[in-house]
């Protein structure tokens, strides 16, 4: 054990010794440790390079506001993360870590020429620099600068870790679980509440942790620590520990980011790293606490010097000692008690610096009890030392005027400019701030959530008062479910109070070059750059900070938002709130991807909707493509085929004889009761009046604008019931839609709407021998036909299953649709397919059918329609009922701009070269000769190779198409212009004898 | 994510069981037909963007399938009554006293 | 309200199972509220009016959905009857009937990690579901209807096109209450 441990000090197992490695070489810590404070008892503060200026940075806070001590961490293939803060890590058994930002190593980096570049980088720069050539942004300015300025290293490799979500509901949610938060727990329970009290760290007790000198109820802090957890446990409290608090939503909604594995040394089977919680709270507590605030001054950066509140965590938490000779500069009262403890325990105190000209004199009492050196009214003017601090130099301030300075050698610094508290949570509910004058710091306001506030996140300092307001808050919540709390505030012995002065930035007698004061470590923003951004017109902080990028880093201004403001201000000469606070949004802390997404990765990325016989087309090895939320077969190649050879068999195959098609997908929705009829009159275009029982008609639906919706075969199954299909991707809209005039526009029709979609498994024979493979399985209907001619349907039984057959052709060939209880889907299909044995019958998926229907020029709504083409535009017009007085969208079709002429409509294109592919979304113009930008006549909807023709095909919306007929039109394209004429869409068997055969 | 009450239902559920539905109390004509080319054109797509309280339906369709109207303040987004599809608008300033 | 859904300190292997349903009749039930009655007595279930409340009887369970939306189960034998004496009324009493037994497949999911294992995926307070109760809502962007069938018993009705889906995060579940974290 190395001498910086304190021998049995602080809550780390002794006994308990932990190997890891940082930068290759091996380390020994102890369980409890974070990495920061196992390296720290090894005596390393250097731990990373900075953003910009790639100086060395040791940590400078214990806690999930660390800006420095950035790390790459590893367990195994896939499970590496970068910027894992190090005081955040907890040590586990064979943690690999690895510094980052730094080439070849952390103590010799040659990007560090960029601080002695410094002057050159100021705010700005990169606006300022990289402006021209425009084409050096992307080949030039940025992989350098990306190469060069960064933080750690995206892993490559797929994580294996899974990822959880689970929603939550609860009376009470307290977030923080410090002395405030276990209080206001503790209360809420005790009234009767569910509570669920949350902390970011590994273990609850927040300040008391690294404070265990304070007596509370006549217990030592850990002794009534211990209790408290004990009876927040007998209470039914859900303690979680390592879950942050990310975000706070509307009406009590929080997000909670658990990490469930990292600091394990085994991994669990099955365990999920992270887990997302989404809890909704009647009531929330907010106990975040106070950040506490770095003081800015000329080389406040170095490694060794931190946050004083820090260096009390290590010593008091983690038993380590920061160093053996320590300097402590301060502008509050709180960085006393560090000297006090560090001194108590065997580092050197070589002086305390204390900005103010009259301390506590009690403060100054202990002092002088432990023989501590006391500069009172001083100022740090420089600091030395390049990998680790060696000294500080202090001047007197006296009205305001640097003196003469003196310098003391030290190996650390503990440093504090006062505490901020922790508004992060309450300002993502938009409640609002006020500025506290004394305090130099934003205090909560306005509240706009059913929240509480309490402790030092609303500026109260001291146990006693804290955990006083913890009851409070407690009290409060429980009421509001009509509980009455009946607590007392505990009784604190030998509390911390303390007050402190604030200053912008420390007066130093260094030439103003040569001042490196920094405020916002990770991204190098310094009070010079800061200045500069004003004067160069930025007067809000919002543009202070997008110019100086101060705030922006991975820990988002927890540190340097309030010494950024102060300086801004200062030198607007304005009052801080004028300047104004950069907002806080979530996450509260950085936050994995993967807990945002949760289980929704791999095949469960999102939700995907099979047939029920997606499996035999798996095995068939058959290609998918996804349809809406559907998973459909869009090809089934044989080996060696690819997409193109395997379409061009499946269209021969159904065109010569009989082809198979899995046609479940399709929307189908049951249209019931007496006033179906006048419903379907009303929804869809066609009349539907007439359409006999066992007839079907093709249907188009439009929206109120007179724009094509959506399509599909309509079959009336008796005088009050309509089998209404609809497309793949359409069905839950149309469903909406028609719900939508039911129950809101006319209520009065006897009518009721089921989605069928899934009750039926339906598969499509289409081909001139579809009748012969499917007759000998069709009981209780003649298939001849005379008897079921084309749009027909009927119940029946096909393969011995209960059916509803229609005879129907989206291919133009001979079809049928084979409706059956999906349970039964996949029999019905084996069934086919050996009944289809002798026919040579041949599976098709979405590609193939999309080739024969634009064989025949059937529309793709969605392909070949794009929510502004209209029934005539479509070339179906003939599907507009003429003698009816109102559907939806008829009084559009009437407006202007539907009835003028030159509006797109859909005509065929045949390419002069019949070996040519036209792409889909192609312009077509009159003359490519024209200058550009000249006049689109419309686009290519639909292009594919046609088998049965010989030759490519293709759709396209054209202005006045269809008085084109013949005409020639040009169609730039990538690889040059392309020659097509403008021909009917409907190429093949245009008088549709082969689907009446 | 919201709470919304759902006026059939009668409880107040997650966001994610419902979706919007557009702005409320827009009537669809009893004779389309006899309305002018304006008149049509502001059915169709004149809306009142209002910044504060808006009526507008929503449908708890993770529920009872049911569109229903709500007045929900655009700028804080929250809701201040929902009620059933066909039922008299509230009156804002007694909303406003509610809360 | 409690929060039900919390950790618990050991999640024994089995604390929660998942168990596939036999199909059986079933049946979307629409009309007109003021026909309840009418209905009713033709299934031979009071129609319960009341969104979520579900009534039983010889078998047969009408569960509300909506206001003019009802589900009806029965054993697999009852199917044609059903069908046969609602075709019966519907020239005098309007309404829909719709099988809808291969619409939906079901499964039951039992064990004290129950509700834990829904709320990886279903966003309402199922504390407010009491048993008995059943309600149409969400599970991980799917519809389900989910019955509350005692205090550790749920069933999950999901259509039978993404139940694949639903099952895949429910097997998932299992395993990760089974980790016990």
């Amino acid at each position: 054990m190395t001498t910086l441990r304190v021998p049995n000090g602080g809550r780390v197992r002794h006994d308990e010794p932990v190997a890891f490695t940082f930068d290759g070489k091996s380390y020994t810590g102890l369980r409890g440790d974070t990495l920061a404070s196992a390296l720290l008892a090894n005596g390393v503060h250097l731990m990373g390079r900075s953003f910009k200026y790639h100086r060395p940075r040791g940590p400078v806070t214990a806690g999930s506001e660390e800006p420095n001590a950035l790390v790459g961490t590893s367990r195994g293939k896939g499970r590496s993360e970068p910027n894992t803060r190090a005081t955040m890590q907890e040590l586990r058994h064979g943690l690999v870590a690895e510094s980052q930002n730094r080439s070849p190593s952390l103590k010799f980096d040659f990007g560090a020429v960029n601080d002695r570049l410094h002057p050159v980088f100021s705010a700005g720069f990169y606006y300022k620099t990289f402006m021209w050539p425009k084409s050096f942004w992307d080949r030039v300015y940025e992989p350098v600068i990306r190469a060069a300025a960064g933080l750690g290293t995206a892993p490559k490799e797929e994580d294996p870790d899974t990822y959880a979500n689970r929603y939550a509901h609860v009376d009470v949610l307290v977030v923080g679980a410090g002395p405030t938060g276990i209080a206001a727990a503790l209360t809420a329970a005790k009234a009767g509440a569910g509570v669920v009290l949350v902390d970011e760290n590994a273990e609850i007790g927040g300040a008391l942790l690294s404070d265990p000198s304070v007596a509370i109820e006549g217990e030592p802090a850990w002794t009534w620590l211990a209790g408290r957890i004990g009876e927040l446990a007998a209470l039914g409290v859900t303690v979680m520990t390592r879950t942050t608090a990310i975000g706070y939503y509307h009406q009590n909604m929080v997000a909670l980011a658990e990490r469930l594995t990292d600091h394990l040394d085994e991994i669990p089977q099955g365990a999920p790293r992270e887990r997302m919680w989404q809890v909704r709270a009647g009531q929330v507590v907010l106990a975040q606490g106070a950040l506490e605030k770095p003081l800015v001054f000329n080389g406040n950066d170095r490694p060794g010097i931190m946050l004083a509140g820090a260096a009390q965590t290590y010593l008091n938490r983690y038993g380590v000692r920061i160093g053996e000779r320590a300097a402590i500069v301060t502008s509050h009262d709180s960085a006393w008690y560090t000297a006090f403890n560090l001194a108590d325990s065997g580092t050197a105190i070589a002086a305390i610096v204390d900005t103010r000209s009259h301390p506590n004199a009690e403060l100054l009492g202990e002092a002088r009890r432990r023989q501590i050196r006391v500069l009172v009214g001083h100022t740090v003017v420089a600091t030395s030392g390049r990998l680790r601090v060696k000294s500080i130099t202090v001047a007197p301030m006296t009205n305001g005027r640097v003196g003469k300075s003196q310098t003391i050698a030290c190996d650390c610094v503990a440093a504090c400019g006062g505490w901020t508290p922790s508004l992060h949570l309450f300002s993502h509910t938009k409640g609002t701030l006020r500025w506290d004058e004394a305090s130099a710091a934003f205090f909560p306001d306005r509240k706009s959530e059913a929240c509480e506030i309490a402790g030092a996140g609303r500026g109260l300092w001291g146990y006693a008062p804290v955990l006083a307001d913890g009851v409070a808050a407690g009290t409060a919540a429980a009421s509001s479910f009509g509980q009455e709390a009946r607590a007392v505030a505990p009784g604190v012995k030998g509390d911390r109070p303390g007050t402190g002065a604030n200053h912008a930035v420390l007066a130093t007698s260094v030439k103003p070059g040569r001042v490196r004061a920094f405020v916002d470590f990770q991204n190098d923003v310094t009070a010079k750059d800061i200045r500069l951004a004003v004067s160069e017109g930025m007067k809000s902080i919002e543009h202070v900070k997008r110019y100086t990028t101060n705030g922006m880093a991975t820990d988002q201004g927890k540190l340097s938002n309030i010494n950024g403001l102060m300086i801004a201000a200062e030198t607007l000469g304005k009052a801080p709130p004028e300047v104004g606070l950069t907002t806080f949004r979530p996450p509260y802390t950085p936050t994995t991807f993967a807990t945002f997404a949760g289980y929704h990765r791999g095949t469960h990325f999102e939700v995907t909707r099979k047939t029920p016989i997606d499996g035999w087309a798996d095995e068939q090895s058959a290609v998918f493509e996804p349809v809406g939320q559907w998973r459909r077969a869009r090809y089934y190649p044989k080996a060696g085929e690819d997409m193109d050879a395997a379409v061009e068999r499946e269209c021969r195959a159904t065109r010569q004889s009989v082809g198979i098609f899995d046609a479940t997908t399709l929307g189908k929705i049951e249209v019931a009761g007496p006033d179906a009829a006048e419903f379907m009159n009303r929804v869809y275009t066609n009349p539907w009046t007439k359409l006999g029982v066992g007839k079907a008609r093709y249907g188009v639906l439009l929206g109120e604008d007179g724009f094509i919706r959506d399509d599909g075969v309509v079959g009336r199954v008796s005088e009050t019931l309509f089998h209404v299909t609809t497309t793949t991707g359409g069905a839950a809209r149309v469903l909406t839609m028609m719900e939508d005039y039911r129950q809101t526009e006319w209520p009065d029709l006897k009518v009721w709407l089921t989605s069928t979609t899934e009750q039926w498994a339906v598969v499509a024979l289409n081909g001139p021998n579809a009748r012969k493979v499917l007759e000998p399985l069709t009981e209780g209907l003649d298939l001849s036909n005379e008897a079921f001619p084309m749009m027909s349907l009927a119940d029946c039984r096909v393969a011995g299953f209960r059916a509803r057959l229609f005879r129907l052709s989206f291919t133009g060939e001979l079809g049928y649709e084979v409706n059956v209880p999906a349970r039964h889907g996949l029999a019905l299909w084996k069934a086919l397919m050996e009944a289809g044995e002798p026919y040579d019958i041949c599976p098709y998926g979405t590609e193939t059918m999309h080739v024969l229907r634009a064989e025949k020029g059937f529309i793709i709504v969605g392909q070949d329609t794009d929510g502004t083409v209209t029934p005539d535009d479509a070339g179906l017009g003939w599907a507009v009922g003429k003698k009816k007085t109102d559907f939806v969208g008829m009084r559009s079709l009437k407006r202007p701009d539907l009835a003028a002429t030159g509006r797109k409509q859909l005509v065929g294109l045949q390419p002069e070269d019949g070996s040519l592919l036209l792409e889909e979304g192609a312009q077509i113009v009159a003359d490519p000769d024209k200058p550009v930008p000249m006049r689109m006549l419309g686009h290519v909807t639909s292009s594919y190779r046609s088998a049965a023709l010989g030759r490519s095909i293709a759709m396209a919306l054209v202005a006045d198409g269809r008085q084109m007929m013949g005409k020639t039109v040009y169609i730039p394209m990538p690889d040059g212009t392309h020659k097509a004429t403008i021909t009917s869409a409907n190429a093949y068997d245009p008088d549709g004898e082969r689907a009446k055969m | 994510m919201l709470l919304i009450r759902c006026p059939y239902c009668e409880e107040t559920l997650p966001e994610l069981e419902f979706v919007y539905a557009g702005e409320a109390h827009i009537e669809r004509p009893k004779d389309p037909s006899s309305l002018s080319d304006d008149d049509w054109r502001d059915f169709l797509f004149m809306r009142s963007n209002v910044k504060g309280p808006h009526f507008e339906r929503w449908r708890h369709v993770h529920g009872c399938a049911r569109f229903f109207n709500a007045v929900r303040d655009t700028v804080t987004d929250r809701f201040l009554a929902t009620y059933k599809a066909g039922e008299k608008r509230p009156s804002l300033a007694e909303l406003e006293k509610a809360e | 309200m409690t929060f039900h859904a919390q950790k618990r300190p050991v999640a024994a292997a089995g604390a929660v199972t998942i168990e596939d349903l036999a199909p059986e009749a079933r049946f979307s039930l629409r009309g007109d509220p003021a026909d309840a009655g009418i209905l009713g007595r033709t299934l031979g279930v009071d129609l319960p009016t009341a969104i979520g409340t579900r009534n039983e009887k010889d078998g047969r369970t009408a569960l509300c959905l909506g206001p003019d939306e009802w589900v009806v189960l029965a054993g697999e034998a009852e199917r044609d009857a059903i069908l046969d004496a609602f075709a019966a009324i519907e020239a005098d009493t309007p309404h829909a009937l719709c099988d809808i037994g291969d619409r939906e497949v079901s499964v039951r999911i039992v064990g004290p990690d129950a509700a834990a294992l829904l709320a990886m995926g279903c966003p309402r307070d199922l504390s407010h579901l009491a048993p008995g109760r059943a309600v149409r809502t969400v599970f991980d962007g799917v519809s389900i209807v989910l019955w509350r069938e005692a205090e550790e018993v749920y069933r999950l009705d999901a259509w039978r096109s993404s139940a694949p889906y639903v099952r895949e995060l429910l097997e998932t579940g299992v395993v990760e209450l089974r980790a016990g974290l």
